[in-house]
């Protein structure tokens, strides 16, 4: 691992030590330099949480958006400008609570994005309550007796809501993340990439002492990206061992490719100077 | 009848408590976590039930089912949390359901900030959801009111069947106080005969908002505005602090006006005749008793935690005879007394 600070920006990150975060950001940098990416070259949405002070840290295009809000933002702006690289970043409070029904809908669309989520299993930011990938019986702030409710899968989930490129990475694997990231972007379509991301100081119990002897990679085993049975199945897997790699990957025509509105150029570059809606007009009064 | 040394939101969670509330659902937003985090560890140990839910809009909707069964239900957040709640608050209204909604104030417009602001007077007061109705708004000043003032908001939505707010500033809600405890046990809340289970066997029950049919709706609407007119007689709190025999009323709600108290003693000090008038509530207004000063009055010097909006109801409610000045705040820095004392000095 390299850093690579002309995607920097003047401030120094503010998470805690040994926030999974630092993982992620370096991974990014790592995938950004390796594609060949100037800062102009990448646009950004960022959720809130945690994982949304990214904004500050990283010099590209960035967006920060609403809570819940950043998948229904960076298609937004794939579907103005289809020639940007789009990365959406968020949590799994931000991505999986209040912004899940977007998480499907997206999906199922598999615009071109890349969606990076900071799994800490925990609310950070407002300093310790569940989430929706907490575990049951997480005792938190919120959960003194203990989650009822089973935790969101979002690999599963993913997988089976149409998304065609399906990853999971890990904080403390940074050159490995980096790679998942450099061929999420490669890929056309909706890329998730769900980052295990230790939050040290309000989940200790999912630290890097968890996930190190757990963690394997999917790639050192006979998995074939291309079979949906076994993606979903190692899917369902995370006790003793975790997998990490690409579990799914398919190619499928991208929501852009199919709008017969969008052609070569991107809607902001269209020219309105020349539009006549005299036509239109006519047809009316006819 | 206890005394205790309590955090405002911890008060007002215990007063919620005290007012038998049975049902809260929320999301985590900053600053009013200590809200939820009191309530998920004492509501469970006397039989109510705390809902962590996915996002505000699950929270507000789970209030509107919980409130419809006929319990007394709850929901806090702050600024963007309950701009994100406006749908289900307009909801409850038209559909007439008794719920309180807590909003401990930040910064906003957008993500805005954490730190201490008045920014959400305009849409707490003006509805903030789309449609023809009025949420009693109520603005605590103490831990003590805290306490208070939350017991009386469910009285208050259950005696007209309406959502009610307390918006809350943050100072008031992290400042540490003495609070006295009303009820050494849960009050008994009287069984409401139109919800689901309550309702006589046979019988139909609908809850709705939505009215095709003639002129229902046009009924259905008077009859809201009705019960706010009875709300204007009723309901309307406020505290005016050494206004008998004042040359100029500093006006201001929450945090604001416990500052502006202490600023008031410092002018009296120093033998300048200057008081205090304090809208506790804020819909309904107190408009009859601001006019009642303004009869020996003529100087009003209105301060709030933003740009100005309180001050366009006393300038609707005094008209322009009366010399209005505004000193306005619009950073998380609360304004001192001796900063108030000086603009009061200012305008005489």
């Amino acid at each position: 691992m390299k850093d690579y600070p002309v995607y920097n920006t003047y401030q120094t990150p503010s998470w805690c030590p040994g926030c999974g975060n630092f993982g992620i950001w370096y991974a990014l940098k790592n995938a950004f330099h390796e594609l060949g990416l100037n800062n102009h070259d990448i646009t950004m949405v960022f959720g809130i949480g945690c994982s949304g002070n990214l904004s500050n840290f990283l010099k590209v295009y960035g967006f920060h958006s609403i809570h819940g809000r950043t998948l229904p933002v960076a298609t937004g702006i794939k579907l103005a400008n289809h020639k940007l690289n789009v990365l959406a970043t968020s949590g799994d409070g931000d991505g999986l609570g209040i912004g899940l029904g977007h998480f499907i809908h997206t999906c199922r669309r598999n615009i071109d994005i890349t969606y990076i989520i900071h799994d800490n299993r925990v609310y950070g930011l407002t300093t310790g309550q569940t989430s929706p990938t907490s575990p049951k019986g997480f005792s938190s702030k919120s959960t003194p007796f203990g989650v009822i409710e089973l935790p969101v899968n979002p690999v599963a989930l993913a997988i089976i809501s149409g998304a065609t490129f399906v990853a999971r990475g890990y904080s403390g694997e940074i050159d490995h993340l980096a790679s998942l990231i450099v061929q999420g972007m490669k890929h056309k379509g909706f890329s998730v990439i769900d980052v295990l991301q230790p939050c040290v100081t309000f989940n200790p119990s999912y630290s890097y002492a968890f996930y190190n002897p757990r963690v394997y990679k999917l790639e050192d085993t006979a998995h074939n990206p291309q079979d949906y049975e076994n993606a979903i199945k190692l899917a369902m897997e995370f006790n003793d061992k975790i997998p990490i790699g690409i579990f799914y990957k398919t190619e499928r025509e991208t929501y852009e490719q199919a709008c017969i509105e969008l052609g070569e150029n991107p809607l902001s570059e269209d020219d309105i100077e020349n539009i006549s809606i005299e036509d239109i007009i006519d047809d009316l009064l006819a | 009848m206890e005394k205790l040394f309590l955090r405002g939101s911890e008060a007002l969670a215990l007063g919620a408590i005290d007012a038998s509330v049975k049902f809260y659902a929320g999301y985590p937003i900053t600053p009013q976590n200590d809200i939820p985090e009191f309530l998920s560890r004492e509501l469970p140990k006397v039989g109510g039930k705390f809902v962590q839910a996915e996002s505000e809009v699950a929270a507000i909707n789970m209030l509107l089912g919980a409130s419809a069964c006929g319990l007394r239900v709850m929901t806090s957040s702050s600024s963007p949390g309950i701009s994100l709640m406006q749908e289900g608050i307009s909801y409850l209204s038209g559909s007439e359901l008794p719920a309180v909604i807590v909003n401990v104030m930040r910064w906003g417009p957008g993500l805005g900030g954490i730190g201490a602001s008045q920014g959400d007077y305009h849409q707490a007061t003006k509805g903030g959801g789309h449609g023809d109705y009025f949420v009693p708004v109520f603005a605590p000043y103490s831990a003590q009111e805290m306490y208070d003032l939350i017991i009386r908001a469910f009285d208050v939505a259950d005696k007209y069947r309406t959502p009610t707010m307390l918006l809350v500033d943050v100072m008031i809600s992290l400042m540490k106080e003495k609070v006295i405890r009303r009820f050494e046990k849960r009050s008994e809340v009287k069984i409401k005969s139109w919800a689901f289970g309550k309702v006589k066997e046979g019988e139909q029950k609908i809850i709705k908002s939505l009215y095709l049919k003639g002129n229902d709706l046009e009924r259905h609407n008077w009859k809201l505005y009705e019960k706010y007119k009875v709300m204007c007689e009723k309901e309307v709190i406020y505290e005016s602090y050494l206004c008998d025999d004042a040359e100029i009323v500093l006006i201001g709600f929450g945090m604001v006006a416990r500052i502006g108290k202490s600023a008031i003693d410092i002018a009296r000090e120093r033998n300048v005749k200057a008081g205090l008038f304090r809208p506790i509530s804020l819909v309904p207004f107190p408009e009859k008793e601001l006019e009642a000063i303004s009869k020996k009055c003529k100087k009003f010097l209105v301060v709030e935690m933003n740009t100005g909006q309180m001050v366009h109801d006393i300038q609707r409610v005094l008209g322009k005879d009366i010399d209005i000045s505004f000193y306005g705040k619009p950073s998380s820095y609360a304004p001192t007394p001796e900063e108030l004392f000086y603009k009061i000095k200012e305008q005489i």
